[in-house]
């Protein structure tokens, strides 16, 4: 595809006579150079997990942030630029919480990923003379996890502002070999523990380093969705419903040895 | 708009003039939930001042298969206010490809009623209809957009005169049950139906502002059966879709004078 | 804010079955702040004549004493007991010599009237404050909660109620308009008259 580059590769605004945006292009290529990252689908809930490169042993590795929250509900693994995914994790966190200003329920997570593309496309537009915003599109996809009414959902968005909902799905440096290994073994009626698993198993073969709790990242949600017209939860009630929960070391450790 | 006016020492007075965008339509409106049933009501006369405008100006608008809208006070900004509403649940359903639950409308309500905190549409809201768990629902709202839900309220002409009846009747206020029984959380149909009537008739006569015609508006949940309605004349079935909530709306008339 | 609604203060009248009843509320206040829950606005004119005065507690009180010295006088030169009629002509006569200076009172009255035959007839009326007599036929009402008892008293009354159901009636009416009414409360009581007998009754209400 490079032999193709022309002139066309510069304006975000421009097509090419072949009907390409090369910088569209050239963003998803950013993406493939980023961190593995696996999201599993199952009837319990959704994993994330995301590897972590430590590039050097001075670096403090719990300063490696590539799961957030969203709502409480969901939340998001990334790969690619993750400096980039602030802004969208920004908007995305703005769209969750006017939802709920203003409908009172929880924003569902289609929504969310539509918000998020919407984001995408907002490269190189400008009104009359004034500055565009963003000068090129965002470097970074993300897999979006969350619980609404419709159950536990995983979505994928990228830089092309297209947004889809997988079962399972890998992104980043290994994402095919990850891609082919969860088409493998992932099936329809997995627990919420064996997806736990699966995600890592998937990382541990792209991965160059040993794994272990300080270079992976994961993230859950429960599929207990709290209706809007439970207000009075139990004590146990409470505990049992999560949301949206990315691990800690301590229980990271525990999913490792159970693998 | 300044004009100059002599005044008697000669000098000319500074006169301002007021346009006052706001008028009071006159009305009332009622809604009245039950277990699985919302009836949602209001007259028809529209007055300004001792001029009836028409007798015919509907205050109740259907908003969704299972949302009801009641406005009463400035017939304007009544209108304009379901409009609007109306608009935001259209771009709701694209949004997020479901309708808006009733309890996301009265929300949104209150938002849209406060974003005009300090130049209110004239209006008090009653919104009926059925909550997503099945049950009858009552949001009532000042108009700048503090809502509450209830089992009953009633607004506008001839508030003072309905309200206390309705804590009577609905919630037994100052009633004390037999020994060992207790009063009803929620009342059937058609006594719902019996008192929503007698209320207008009572408030037709004794208010100027009431009468003419009553549109009632029935919402009934899922799986209700509509059998106590086959006894009731002038009934309307409004439902669009199937094996959903079904709506009818009952039309009476109410002295002219 | 009218001089009306200085004290607050509500009363309601109604017909039944050769009986009416009168009922009113026993708050006294001084705007917002309640000043007193013992404040009686209902006085017995003669055995079968019961006046509520609702309005001005100043006017209550001195129309009150101007009624009792002009009822007795009546009694007196006309050596008989005033009938409810000519006691309402006499409210209403009071009221009007104040055209331009007016009690600020509106009053409602019960009584059972003795007919030419010997028999009985119930008897209401009200007037406004400048002596405009109303003569109903079920029920009339007057006071800061006078819209509300016009609302809860259309729904609840009907006629020919025997003397304790339309104890019941008027009750329920007085005390869901006063519990809607800020300036009326605090207690409330009722008298029902009958051709031989006054039923009183304090009733327990929402001191609030």
């Amino acid at each position: 595809m490079f032999l193709t580059r022309s002139e066309y590769d510069r304006g975000v605004n421009t097509f090419s006579p072949e009907g390409r945006l090369f910088q569209v292009e050239y963003a998803m290529e950013a993406i493939k150079l980023g961190s593995t990252t696996v999201g599993i689908r199952t009837p319990h809930g959704v994993v994330l997990a995301v590897e972590k490169r430590v590039h050097s042993p001075l670096l403090e590795s719990a300063s490696i942030e590539k799961i957030m929250e969203i709502d409480t509900h969901l939340g998001c693994a990334m790969s690619g630029l993750t400096a980039d995914a602030r802004t969208i994790i920004d908007h995305a966190r703005v769209t969750a919480q006017n939802h709920s200003f203003t409908y009172d329920e929880k924003i569902k997570v289609e929504s969310v990923a539509q918000a998020v593309c919407d984001l995408a496309l907002r490269f190189g537009e400008s009104v009359h003379d004034e500055e565009a915003m963003m000068s090129r599109p965002f470097g970074v996809a993300l897999l979006i996890a969350g619980n609404d009414e419709l159950g536990p959902q995983l979505y994928h968005t990228d830089p092309s502002g297209t947004s889809m909902r997988y079962d399972a799905k890998a992104i980043g440096s290994g994402s095919e070999a990850a891609q082919s290994e969860l088409q493998d073994k992932w099936h329809k009626q997995m627990t919420l523990q064996e997806a736990q698993i699966l995600t890592l198993r998937v990382l541990k073969q792209v991965m160059e380093e040993k794994l272990d709790q300080h270079n992976v990242q994961v993230a859950q949600v429960h599929s207990v969705y709290s209706h809007p017209f439970v207000h009075c939860l139990t004590a146990s009630q409470v505990t049992a419903e999560k949301g949206f929960e990315i691990l800690d070391e301590t229980s990271l450790k525990g999913v490792i040895e159970l693998m | 708009m300044e004009h100059s006016f002599a005044s008697p020492s000669g000098h000319p007075q500074p006169h301002q003039r007021h346009f006052n965008p706001y008028s009071e339509n006159g009305g009332t409106i009622l809604a009245i939930a039950g277990a699985n049933f919302s009836v949602i009501a209001g007259d028809t006369r529209q007055s300004e001042g001792y001029s009836i405008q028409t007798r015919y100006a509907p205050k109740v608008f259907r908003l969704t298969d299972k949302a009801v809208l009641a406005t009463n006070g400035f017939a304007a900004d009544g209108n304009m206010f379901v409009k609007k509403v109306r608009q935001r649940l259209e771009w709701y359903r694209h949004a997020h490809s479901k309708d808006m639950p009733i309890r996301a409308i009265a929300r949104l309500i209150q938002t849209m009623l406060y974003a005009r905190r300090f130049f209110p549409y004239y209006v008090y809201n009653i919104l009926g209809g059925i909550e997503e768990d099945g049950s009858g629902a009552v949001y009532s709202f000042d108009p700048v957009g503090s809502y509450e839900r209830e089992a009953c309220r009633a607004a506008g002409a001839a508030q003072s005169l309905v309200q206390p009846f309705l804590d009577n009747q609905i919630y037994f206020k100052n009633q004390t049950p037999a020994h060992g029984t207790s009063h009803p959380a929620h009342l059937p149909l058609d006594h719902v139906l019996e008192l929503v009537i007698d209320s207008f008739t009572s408030a037709t006569e004794r208010h100027i502002e009431v009468g003419d015609g009553l549109e009632i508006y029935v919402v009934l949940a899922k799986g209700s059966t509509p059998q106590v309605l086959d006894r009731w004349q002038g009934v309307t079935e409004m439902t669009t879709t199937q094996d959903g909530e079904r709506m009818f709306v009952i039309r009476r008339n109410l002295k002219r004078d | 804010m009218s001089i009306m609604d200085q004290n607050g203060g509500s009363v309601i009248a109604m017909v039944g079955k050769d009986c009416v009843a009168i009922a009113s509320d026993l708050r006294l206040g001084n705007e917002a702040l309640a000043v007193s829950s013992n404040f009686q606005k209902i006085f017995p004119i003669t055995d079968r004549i019961y006046l509520g005065l609702p309005g001005l507690a100043t006017d209550v009180t001195t129309l009150k004493e101007r009624f009792r010295f002009r009822v007795n006088m009546y009694t007196i030169k006309e050596e008989r007991e005033i009938e409810p009629e000519t006691f309402a002509h006499l409210v209403s006569s009071t009221l009007y010599e104040h055209r331009f200076g007016p009690y600020y009172v509106e009053p409602v009255m019960a009584g059972i009237s003795k007919t030419p035959s010997g028999g009985f007839k119930p008897f209401i009326a009200a007037t406004d404050l400048i002596g405009c007599l109303n003569y109903a036929k079920d029920f009339v009402v007057a006071g800061t909660a006078s819209s509300k008892l016009y609302g809860v008293a259309e729904g609840l009354w009907e006629p020919d109620l025997e003397p304790e159901d339309l104890f019941e009636t008027i009750s329920q009416t007085i005390m869901n308009a006063l519990d809607r009414d800020a300036y009326s409360g605090w207690g409330c009581i009722v008298h029902v008259l009958t051709k031989d007998k006054v039923i009183t009754r304090t009733l327990k209400a929402r001191m609030d």
